[in-house]
């Protein structure tokens, strides 16, 4: 017994060292290897519940791009396929930090996508920066994070806090009866503390008046009190800056205490929100990315790895941020003709790249202009209501189950 | 401010402090008799959680069956949890034991919710059933809520009736004062002990399938929920029932005062903050209970 | 320095030296993990002061961690120097710690653990909403510079400091303070040592290091929000840790984050699904199969390099001399003049009641100097509370209690200590995980401010000699007999280096041989050291050889005072305690 424990301690310790020995170094600019992709997705930990079934997507992604050969290097004369290197990152920014690290100089990646959410987005492109390796984030959407002066720095959250609302607020000044007040109920979250922050100005300066403004904090669970000041002050449009988890108690207390109002808008409309209140969503409105039946660049090619990797657009808004990461990534490589990291930035640096939803343009600092559509959830179905020339189907104005 | 809405959110934060006070309720149990400090308690309510709203979306059950279906293998989970894994370390010093104690709950924490992230998703669930709502002028009371608050009220009476009228009951409140004397009047503390923790783990049960028909779950938010109910358990007193749901009703209610008369993002501080000014007002209320 | 200690200093030095030139070797990989594992010994290192050490599990200890990181952040974007910084972030966090633990410490045992637990969420809120100074759920983005190296060693040179201030704890008087609060806080008190500074302090270096750790951390990372450092799930993690290895233990923290973060990394990279649930599985077997740590395991007992490292922080200290054979006929205490007429202990009408029970009904004693007397009494007549009264246990409802000239009223435990007050308990509370030689140590040492811990436990030899315990010389107290355990009482008592020595029913449970040899150190101590006693007793043969006279309690009230063959024949005591078929016995 004793040296069974003696040998499988020497094991064990054997095997912690070789953790830290590299793979062999996959030749950068070789025309020979497939292209890496260095990325970290959150399967476990707190952030997990945004990220469902995404390392499945991630491979099919690469399965579906390789299919037609791969990425079109002008350089090496012909197609080269793409290869993930995909962590756990379990949420902990140290883990991010330690996993990126490794992945720079012992699995040799060649450029770096992901990762998503702010808590990594802040700590994680210092270590790009470092080894010089464009990085293309996904859902990290605070804007200061991109005020720091990087050069290898992209990313690519849909939509962008300032645009979020865009549309939205163009359908609101074009409908009639016209809204003439406007409740903010804000989740205490940077993402959407920032687009409360936006888009209450830009309400205002439209002339919509601000009868209130409400901040909450993800674990509330008795909105009672909120609701209570809701209804004192009696909006036409009641504005849920929220992610989807936390603000399922607020509108199904909303429904059960019978607020009233022209509109329900909800920042963050998703399927999950939908599962959980059920047929309290019915007549609010929201904002979405992209939906199936969009006809666009690439969208063959997302619409192939949602539906095989069988995640629903609708479900969980955050998954276009991460493809388009993904998808700019690949459009920069032919951009640049090369699998050179320098050639690739400078595609990267104010570029405009084709995806389903528009173009994705960055400024210079590396955030992107991405927008969104407005979608109204009527007789259980979620359809695009704006722009008109794009919508799917009409909307519903003001929405009967709020009356 | 009006009557109509200090009611309203009265109601609410009734509501709440009742379920919080559920979740304490089997923490509270536990410790008393079995004196763990059990972390992985809010985990097994999120778990338990998940379990019923997969149930719910699968066959559309009634609550109460749903709940009747999971008690019965978390009973018997409880109870083998604790012979296989607690009561071997009873016979170590008291050192180990607690530090065993931490070690296997903290263990059974990350094993439950990376279980159940893998098996279930990692997405918040819940059980989306709405009844029609009562409106009594300005107040607006859910048969939902109502249902929520009976059945928190029936469970409490029951289980206090049970504590105090049953052989069980008796022999649970003896091995909490003194279990060598209880031993000696014949009671098999080991078979109590984890009698004890299958019913209290099966008390999260009932306390998990009202939770998720008011709020969502998902596999990572249990070690808060286990966060409030020790600060219940603090304010209300160890093995005290009816002290744990007022002040679990308190607290539900102090929430839902805050966010009414200052701001709701303070709303959740308030439990440590109101733990924390006892403390320092009423020292020898927590002198005599030393564990 | 021992042979066996030379190679482990050796080792730890290169150690070290390796540890510092890994940034030059050149993998930057290897270099993060390494000081992600700094980070995490300086936190299990600084938790284990507070609970390992003094036995209190603070699971809110990343509540220093986060404020060290929020106020580290906050000063280097206000453009500081980061020296100041840093500075900046130990001198927050002490002084959140010195408010935290005095509401805190009103708690015991795992009152205590809950309520520091809780403040973790208390500090997430509050650093969400405070957003003029956090930034709220924003996060601090801190200008982005390359520390990776200067942090790692910085970093380096905090986890150095940290194992050194263990050792140095461990050598000084301070620890031992902490190690008698972590078996007995009351008795502890009773022999002399002040508890609340001592927690104070405790957590209060506890906090400064784990403060340092999130400044150094959040430097490195350049960027913190409330969920990074405030998260619930990461709050157990150094904890784990350091039971992991084995709590308490001087390489138990080092030996814990070591084998922990290892597994934890490995998986991480190598293990593509339910890497938590492995680490899980881990940690709840250890903690069902080895719950004292891994250290602490008889497989590593067993072995002969590995069970160096897992020695208790007195065997580094002790001497290892064997046990000297002789018995000292003198002890180490002063030799007190006395005077028979002076009263040394004087109580006025003392009366303490509890709610409405009263157990000491207005008592009215004189003890003059170098007396021995016998406190008798039924059970529950109030002698052990007259004692608790005495050694300050409980504060008297009424009366007055003067002790050599001074009122007691309002002093502190510990300085009734120090005025010249030991005492035994009925029931032994010897500290439980000290050796025999330990516990009679840390009140040497507290009687002497001058005596370092080796020279206390150097002298403590003499006074189990007295005892007759030298073979147990260094074994754990709470695997002594009844018997040993009291001998090591009185010898503890002793070592208090009493005026007034209150003695409580030593000689329950012990054989005739062993009544006498008890008797015979109570008459040698007040005929060659001028300690006056009193002896709450039942066996009377005991008594009638000793004392000079005796005193009878009756719930609570004075009922006879006398010499003993005068009181045994009183009416009143006959009647309440001794029964009338004693009557005609003595």
């Amino acid at each position: 017994m004793r040296m069974l424990r003696k040998i499988l301690t020497i094991a064990a310790a054997g095997s912690c060292l070789a953790a830290f020995a590299g793979d062999a170094a996959a030749k950068l600019g070789s025309c020979n290897e497939p292209i890496v992709f260095g990325t970290t997705i959150s399967e476990t930990g707190p952030f997990s519940t945004l990220a469902d079934r995404w390392r499945g997507m991630t491979e099919i992604f690469a399965e579906e791009v390789n299919r037609s050969g791969g990425v079109q290097v002008k350089a090496c004369n012909k197609k080269v396929p793409i290869k993930f290197v995909i962590y756990d990152d379990q949420s902990v920014p140290a883990a991010a930090v330690s996993l990126y690290e490794k992945m720079a100089t012992v699995d040799n990646v060649d450029f770096f996508v992901g990762p998503d959410w702010s808590s990594l987005g802040g700590p994680v492109p210092p270590i790009a920066e470092k080894h010089k390796i464009p990085i293309v984030m996904g859902n990290v959407a605070t804007p200061s994070i991109y005020d720091r002066g990087f050069k290898y720095v992209w990313g690519t959250p849909y939509p962008v806090v300032p645009r979020w609302s865009e549309r939205y607020f163009d359908m609101l000044s074009k409908m009639n009866p016209k809204p003439t007040s406007i409740f903010f109920i804000t989740h205490d979250n940077p993402v959407t503390k920032g687009i409360t922050g936006v888009w209450s100005k830009k309400a205002e300066a439209q002339g919509l008046k601000i009868v209130g403004s409400e901040t909450f904090s993800q674990e509330l669970k008795d909105f009672t009190a909120l609701i209570a000041k809701v209804r004192a002050a009696k909006p036409d449009v009641v504005y849920i800056s929220s992610f989807d988890g936390p603000s399922v108690p607020l509108v199904q207390q909303m429904r059960s205490l019978k607020v009233r109002a022209m509109d329900v808008h909800h920042v963050m409309l998703t399927g999950s929100l939908y599962r959980q209140v059920g047929k309290d969503i019915e007549g609010m409105t929201g904002e979405l990315s992209w939906y199936p039946g969009i006809k666009g660049p690439y969208s063959d090619l997302v619409e192939t790895v949602m539906q095989r990797s069988n995640i629903s657009m609708f479900d969980y808004i955050w998954t276009l941020g991460r493809l388009s990461s993904y998808l700019v990534m690949v459009q920069a490589i032919e951009k640049a003709g090369a699998v050179d990291r320098e050639k690739v930035r400078e595609a990267l640096y104010k570029g405009t790249f084709k995806a389903p939803a528009g173009d994705i343009v960055f400024d210079e600092r590396g955030f992107p202009n991405n927008g969104a559509f407005t979608v109204q959830m009527v007789g259980g179905k979620v359809s695009v209501v704006w722009p008109p020339e794009v919508a799917t189907g009409k909307v519903v104005w003001p929405s009967p189950s709020w009356k | 401010m009006n009557v109509e809405v200090f009611v309203q959110v009265l109601i609410g934060g009734l509501l709440l402090g009742g379920l919080y006070a559920l979740v304490a309720f089997g923490l509270s149990l536990i410790y008393g008799v079995v004196r763990i400090l059990n972390f992985a308690h809010g985990t097994l309510l999120a778990v338990t959680g998940v379990a019923a709203s997969l149930i719910f979306a699968s066959w559309q059950l009634h609550p109460v069956l749903i709940a009747l279906l999971l008690m019965p293998p978390v009973f018997a989970g409880g109870y083998v949890f604790y012979m296989a894994l607690l009561h071997p370390l009873n016979r170590r010093n008291h050192f180990e034991s607690t530090v065993g104690t931490v070690l296997v709950t903290v263990g059974a924490l990350l094993i439950l919710s990376d279980l159940t992230a893998k098996l279930a998703g990692a997405t918040p669930k819940n059980i989306p059933l709405r009844f029609a709502a009562i409106e009594i002028g300005e107040i607006v009371v859910s048969t939902t809520q109502l249902g929520i608050l009976c059945g928190i009220a029936v469970l409490t009476v029951a289980m206090h009736l049970f504590l105090k009228r049953s052989w069980f009951g008796r022999a649970i409140r003896a091995v909490t004062q003194d279990e060598v004397g209880a031993q000696l009047c014949g009671v098999q503390s080991t078979r109590l002990k984890a009698l004890t923790c299958a019913f209290g783990s099966a008390t999260v049960t009932i306390a998990a399938v009202l939770y998720v028909l008011s709020f969502p779950v998902d596999p990572y938010m249990g070690f808060g929920l286990t966060v409030k109910a020790f600060t219940i358990i603090i304010l209300g007193g160890i093995g005290n029932l009816p002290g744990a749901l007022l002040a679990g009703a308190f607290l539900g209610v102090a929430e839902g005062m805050t966010g009414l008369l200052w701001k709701p993002e303070w709303a959740p501080a308030l439990s440590v903050i109101l733990m924390l000014l006892i403390l320092v007002a009423l020292p020898q209320g927590f002198a005599r209970k030393s564990a | 320095m021992t042979r066996t200690e030379l190679p482990f200093r050796l080792a730890g030095v290169i150690a070290v030296v390796a540890l510092a030139a890994l940034p030059l070797l050149g993998n930057a990989y290897l270099v993060t993990f390494a000081f992600t594992v700094l980070i995490a010994y300086i936190l299990a290192q600084s938790w284990d002061w507070v609970a390992g050490e003094m036995g209190y599990v603070n699971l809110g200890h990343y509540v220093f961690y986060g404020v060290g990181a929020y106020a580290f952040s906050i000063a280097l974007v206000a453009q500081y120097p980061t020296a100041f910084a840093l500075l900046a972030a130990v001198g927050v966090t002490a002084v959140v710690a010195v408010l935290i633990g005095f509401p805190m410490f009103r708690l015991r045992g795992d009152y205590f653990a809950f309520g520091t637990l809780a403040l973790l969420p208390l500090a997430e809120v509050l650093a969400y909403n405070l957003t003029p100074i956090t930034n709220g759920a924003d996060g601090i983005v801190l200008p982005v510079q390359n520390v990776q190296t200067i942090s790692y060693l910085l970093a380096l040179g905090v986890c150095v400091v940290a194992f050194l201030m263990t050792v140095w704890i461990n050598r000084i008087r301070f620890g031992y303070a902490l190690k008698s609060v972590r078996n007995d806080e009351e008795v502890a008190e009773v022999i002399g040592v002040r508890i609340l500074p001592v927690k104070i302090k405790v957590l209060t270096l506890s906090a400064a290091f784990a403060a340092l750790a999130g400044a150094i951390q959040s430097w490195q990372m350049s960027y913190i929000d409330p969920a990074t450092v405030f998260g619930l799930n990461v709050a157990l993690v150094p904890v784990a840790m350091v039971l992991f290895g084995g709590s308490g233990l001087r390489w138990g923290p080092f030996v814990g984050v070591l084998a922990l973060a290892g597994m934890q990394q490995w998986l991480l990279v190598n293990v593509k699904v339910l890497q938590t649930t492995i680490y899980g599985a881990i940690i709840l077997l250890i903690g069902r199969f080895m719950p004292g740590g891994i250290l602490r395991s008889s497989w590593v007992r067993g072995s002969r390099w590995l069970g160096a490292l897992g020695r208790d922080h007195h065997e580094y200290i002790v001497d290892k001399r064997g046990a000297d054979p002789r018995v000292a006929a003198t002890l180490p205490l002063p030799r007190l003049t006395v005077d028979r007429r002076q009263p040394l202990l004087e109580c006025r009408s003392v009366r303490m009641a509890f709610g409405g029970n009263v157990a000491v009904n207005n008592v009215n004693l004189k003890i003059m100097q170098g007396e021995i007397v016998g406190l008798i009494g039924p059970n529950g007549c109030g002698k052990t509370t007259l004692f608790n009264c005495i050694s300050k246990v409980f504060e008297p409802t009424a009366g007055e209690i003067h002790f050599a000239g001074r009122n007691l009223r309002e002093l502190r435990r510990d300085e009734i200590a120090q005025l010249g007050v030991g005492r035994t308990y009925q029931i032994p509370r010897p500290f439980s995980d000290l050796t025999v030689q330990e516990n009679i140590a840390v009140p040497l040492m507290y009687h002497d401010a001058s005596l370092t811990p080796r020279q206390a436990l150097e002298q403590a030899r003499d006074f189990v000699a007295y005892a007759q315990l030298t073979p147990r010389l260094t074994a754990r107290a709470d695997s002594l007999s009844l018997q040993e355990k009291k001998a090591l009482e009185f010898a503890r008592a002793l070592a208090c280096k009493p005026k007034l020595l209150l003695v409580d029913e030593v000689a329950s449970g012990l054989t005739p041989a062993e009544v006498t040899r008890f008797v015979d150190h109570i008459r040698h101590v007040r005929d060659d050291y001028g300690v006056t006693v009193i002896w709450v007793e039942h066996i009377f043969s005991a008594l009638a050889q000793v004392v000079d006279r005796v005193v009878v309690l009756e719930q609570g009230a004075l009922i006879a005072d006398g010499a003993l063959h005068d009181v045994v024949k009183d009416e009143r005591v006959l009647r309440t305690y001794l029964g009338s078929a004693a009557a005609g016995v003595v």
